[in-house]
């Protein structure tokens, strides 16, 4: 049996899974499998919960593969069927889920010795407290580098809505990083 | 550019939005302002951050999971090759049943009270002809089958 390796061009995985060949499928899974799961884990704030939508994302891709026609991007149609899985996933009524360790971290006072790595877990920290439109409008422009019109047309918003939510999603994170770490720990990391 | 300008663009500054001639006016500001260069070093920290997000990994056994759930939707699906072998199938349980259903619809209806249904003898020849349609369906159905799914095959 043909063994396909991991260049394969993207185009020709594509249409070979969507005429039922597996294991082109499964190479673009192994391509894939990360973004989905780091998208859905940012949208969702959950591993558990990330992983079952990404899994169910691939599952829906394979079904509607026959029926991609290649007027986007392979990348930005996954990421639709991704973000549409989260979305849903997150109007369903669940127990308000308690933060994974990973997201969380403690910064008590000031600090003896602060990191650039720390910065950096505060405004993690604070991206998984944002509310979901925020976070999920963020998510797609910074980690999936789509733009405006990509992620308006994706949450059926308007392109101003979307920018405004961007900006108001920075300002909070901005603001919080300051109130919690305080400037004199902030500018001797930030200007060492 | 005043500082509430500066903030105002100051996103749009960092992420290379702003045009040209503003950002001019932006860093001629900012030579000369402690607060908005507070504000641009933040909001740096903030777009950098968000911009180097690391791509997480999900268990070892994800792919598998997947791939399994592919395979068990592709076990069930039902594939129009089976007529193929259904139609054979069909023809000979429609014969080994001919003779339990005439003796059962001899039993009913020759009990008293209930409606007498006559029973057409099936000649062995008659059978044989049924058999052969049901064999005769079958392969049209699978052809059809066959046909569309070579049309889905080799659309691209
Ligand atoms: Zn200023």
């Amino acid at each position: 049996m043909f063994e396909y390796v991991e260049s394969a061009p993207e185009e020709a995985l594509v249409s070979r899974s969507a005429r039922g060949d597996e294991q082109a499928f499964g190479v673009l899974v192994e391509r894939y499998k990360g973004m989905l799961y780091s998208m859905a884990y940012r949208l969702m704030k959950d591993r558990g919960r990330a992983e079952d939508a990404a899994q169910e994302s691939f599952i829906k891709a394979w079904a509607a593969l026959p029926g991609f026609k290649g007027e986007s991007k392979f990348s930005s149609w996954m990421y639709r069927i991704c973000y549409n899985t989260c979305i849903s996933e997150l109007r369903k009524k669940r127990p308000e889920v308690e933060l994974d360790e990973a997201m969380g971290v403690g910064v008590e006072g000031p600090a003896e010795e602060f990191r650039n790595r720390d910065i950096q877990a505060v405004i993690h920290d604070e991206v998984s407290r944002l509310p979901d439109d925020y976070r999920a409008a963020l998510t797609l422009f910074h980690f999936n580098g789509l733009s405006y019109d990509e992620i308006a047309r994706l949450a059926h918003k308007p392109m101003g809505t979307v920018k405004a939510q961007i900006h108001r999603g920075r300002a909070l994170l901005k603001a919080r990083l300051l109130e919690r770490v305080g400037w004199d720990n902030l500018k001797e990391v930030m200007w060492q | 550019m005043n500082c509430d300008e500066v903030r105002r663009s100051v996103q749009d500054y960092v992420t290379r939005e702003l045009a040209p001639d503003d950002r001019r006016r932006f860093d001629a500001h900012l030579v000369e302002c402690a607060e908005c260069q507070r504000e641009l070093a933040l909001m740096t920290a903030v777009v950098s951050t968000l911009d180097h997000q690391p791509v997480l990994e999900p268990s070892a056994d994800f792919s598998s999971r997947v791939l399994g759930s592919l395979s068990r939707q592709r076990e069930f699906a039902p594939s129009p090759w089976w007529s193929l072998a259904l139609a054979p199938l069909l023809a000979g349980a429609a014969w080994l049943a001919r003779g339990p259903v005439e003796r059962a619809l001899e039993t009913i209806s020759s009990r008293p009270g209930l409606i007498h249904l006559s029973v057409p003898a099936v000649s062995l020849q008659q059978a044989g002809i049924a058999a052969g349609a049901i064999v005769v369906l079958g392969l049209l159905v699978a052809a059809g089958g066959a046909v569309f799914c070579w049309q889905t095959y080799l659309r691209d």
